[in-house]
């Protein structure tokens, strides 16, 4: 892939999300007001799901990255690993920022500590704010990667609880529209826009993570050249 | 052929960005005395904090008396017999005492001595029951090093001892005490590895091993010295959590930070809710009752801030044999808050309850000490900002409230 892909998928990807907002907001048919306490705020749905989708993908990334640094030393293992936690920061910030809000407009409160599905996707979060911030204090070394890699293999853990947690601990939160059996399917427009949106995050998460391992690759190499200059 | 007291098979290990050591091979047994004596950045404290099984490996393993210690999957296991351990940065906390830290030492081997000659040798004798923060460097230096030594005066099977730039800092009779107690320590049969510039380890060391690897240093027959054998005691067990009670009370660690978070807590509830007007039986009279003992839970346990003082945490790690905690001011601190909650706002006592803030404040600890331990190997580990990870815990009280609102504990 040329040196440019990463901003190619960031473009695409930035402009499919416009695309979805705009349809989100001018196109999306209107849900009934019997079953939304704030029928507007639910075209925020549009957003939040496809920014939780992409924010799974970046937590898979890092999941496998903090393994193959863990398990196999492996370099590339370390730039997945840090491209996951920050694109996963970024997702993952979208997706509790606009639940917050569509939550404030339906439920009258922005959060809700007792339910499951809200408390362990914000601690996804957390722990990738944790990742990001933690590897900037820190000099990079073997002892670095290590940590943080363990805190990005148990950490994955929390991802298949947090799909699974609206099925057996429903309290506020919705159960998943996608996978989720009769009461969690849509169709025609909604599901439309939902895919549109799900494609334009899912291709501007892959330029995020592109774009991150090249940084973290440019700052390896840059850091090998101030080694190579303090010898001399 | 003798068995052999340590053996590194084939260790590789990194550090930062290096690899330190690659594929070494190092085996010591009996009455040896090996001395590391290469140049700055070798990794002579490197292969010490190995042997000692402190920093794990890239590749090989590590045997103490041919018993796994480390290898490269990962395994960990408590070494088959104590060793004694002086770390550079000396692995003892300022609100010791220095007799504390020595018997720790030696109740780590499962017996004490009188330790009053080896410190009277030492000049320390006068200082025995001062804190180590009262001391000057170099006495400091000296408690770590008779730390890492008492082990070898009191057991009379051969072990394993490590010493890391022993003699830095020390006075020239303090140097000459100290080869004279390797030298017993040797015809005692202990194994003995020491990193240092000095060369008068060369009147003590059976070995020198630098970049150019092992060589053995000729000696003739040195006379055999004689100590009286000082008699033994037993030693105290539940070594960890008696120290972490000690220090707990002596520095009032637990009441200064977790005591006041539960007490700023609970006056900013006071201040900002009128307990008279909560109805009983609601969530939000559980949730106040249990905050502070919560907020005190979340501050974490201060005893492993402490022990990154000189290390002390690597060397209790090193031992394997626990690490001091504060779980048990930690019950009393939730215990009292909660009781003093019910109180403050005027309510009857419930006792279930306040048992429960309790087990609130040692569990929510434990966690937090986890999340604590788990980053100790950073290069900075204050500043890896695990609190990020604290709301977590927010979760689980959130559900421990409402079973209590539903079970009628209040």
């Amino acid at each position: 892939m040329s040196k440019r892909g990463a901003e190619g998928f960031l473009l695409l990807g930035f402009l499919g999300i416009g695309l979805t907002l705009g349809l989100a907001l001018l196109k999306a048919p209107s849900v009934s007001i019997n079953a939304f306490q704030s029928p507007d705020a639910q075209r925020i749905f549009y957003w939040h799901v496809p920014a939780a989708w992409a924010a799974f993908i970046a937590f898979g990334f890092l999941f496998v990255g903090s393994a193959m640094w863990f398990f196999k030393r492996s370099k590339l293992g370390w730039r997945m690993h840090v491209a996951g936690a920050e694109a996963g920061l970024a997702t993952g910030l979208m997706t509790v920022w606009s639940g917050m809000v569509w939550g404030a407009a339906e439920w009258g409160v922005p959060w809700d500590w007792t339910d499951v599905r809200l408390n362990t996707f914000g601690l996804l979060t957390f722990l990738a704010l944790f990742l990001v911030l933690g590897r900037q204090s820190q000099p990079d070394g073997v002892e670095t990667r290590d940590t943080f890699s363990t805190f990005g293999l148990y950490g994955f853990v929390l991802v298949p609880v947090t799909y699974v947690a609206t099925r057996l601990w429903q309290i506020r939160h919705p159960g998943p529209v996608v996978g989720g059996g009769d009461g969690g399917s849509l169709a025609g427009e909604m599901a439309v826009i939902l895919v549109i949106g799900a494609i334009s995050f899912t291709i501007f998460i892959i330029g995020h993570i592109l774009m991150s391992m090249r940084i973290t690759s440019l700052e390896q190499r840059l850091e090998r050249i101030q080694k190579t200059m303090d010898k001399v | 052929m003798t068995e052999a007291l340590l053996d590194l098979n084939n260790v590789t290990v990194r550090r930062g960005m290096k690899t330190v050591l690659s594929n070494l091979d190092l085996q010591v047994s009996s009455g040896q005395v090996i001395l590391f004596n290469g140049t700055n950045g070798e990794g002579k404290s490197t292969i010490i904090e190995t042997a000692a099984g402190l920093i794990p490996l890239e590749s090989g393993s590590v045997l103490h008396h041919g018993k796994l210690l480390i290898d490269e999957a990962g395994r960990s296991n408590k070494p088959s017999r104590p060793f004694g351990l002086t770390l550079q940065a000396d692995g003892c906390m300022g609100s010791q005492r220095i007799e504390e830290h020595l018997l720790t030492s030696m109740d780590f081997t499962g017996s004490r001595i009188e330790m009053d000659s080896i410190l009277e040798r030492y000049n320390l004798k006068h200082r025995k029951h001062d804190t180590i923060a009262q001391l000057s460097g170099g006495q400091r230096r000296k408690v770590a090093m008779i730390a890492g030594l008492l082990p070898g005066f009191i057991s009379s099977d051969p072990l394993l001892i490590f010493l890391d730039e022993p003699d830095s800092g020390l006075d020239q009779a303090s140097r000459t005490s100290l080869i004279e107690d390797v030298q017993y320590l040797r015809q005692k049969g202990h194994g003995i590895l020491i990193a240092s510039h000095n060369n008068e380890f060369e009147q003590c060391a059976t070995h020198q091993f630098n970049a150019e690897g092992m060589t053995e240093i000729p000696r003739e027959s040195t006379p055999e010295i004689v100590r009286d054998h000082a008699p033994h005691q037993p030693s105290k067990a539940m070594i960890a959590l008696r120290n972490g009670i000690v220090y707990n009370n002596r520095t009032m660690a637990t009441l200064a930070f977790n005591g006041i978070a539960g007490l700023l807590t609970l006056g900013i509830l006071l201040a900002l809710v009128e307990p008279t007007k909560l109805d009983s039986g609601t969530i939000q009279r559980s949730g106040l009752i249990l905050s502070s003992a919560f907020a005190a839970g979340l501050v974490g346990d201060s005893m492993v801030q402490m022990l990154h003082e000189h290390r002390s945490l690597a060397w209790w790690k090193a031992h394997r044999q626990g690490i001091p905690s504060s779980y048990l001011h930690g019950a009393v601190l939730g215990f009292a808050l909660t009781l003093l909650t019910q109180l403050a706002m005027d309510m009857p006592v419930s006792w279930e309850v306040t048992i429960i803030g309790s087990f609130l404040t040692i569990s929510t600890m434990f966690i937090v000490r986890m999340l604590d331990l788990t980053s100790s190997r950073l290069a900075r580990p204050r500043a890896a900002f695990t609190r990020i990870l604290t709301p977590i815990l927010i979760l689980p009280f959130a559900l421990l409230v409402q079973w209590i609102t539903d079970s009628n504990l209040i």
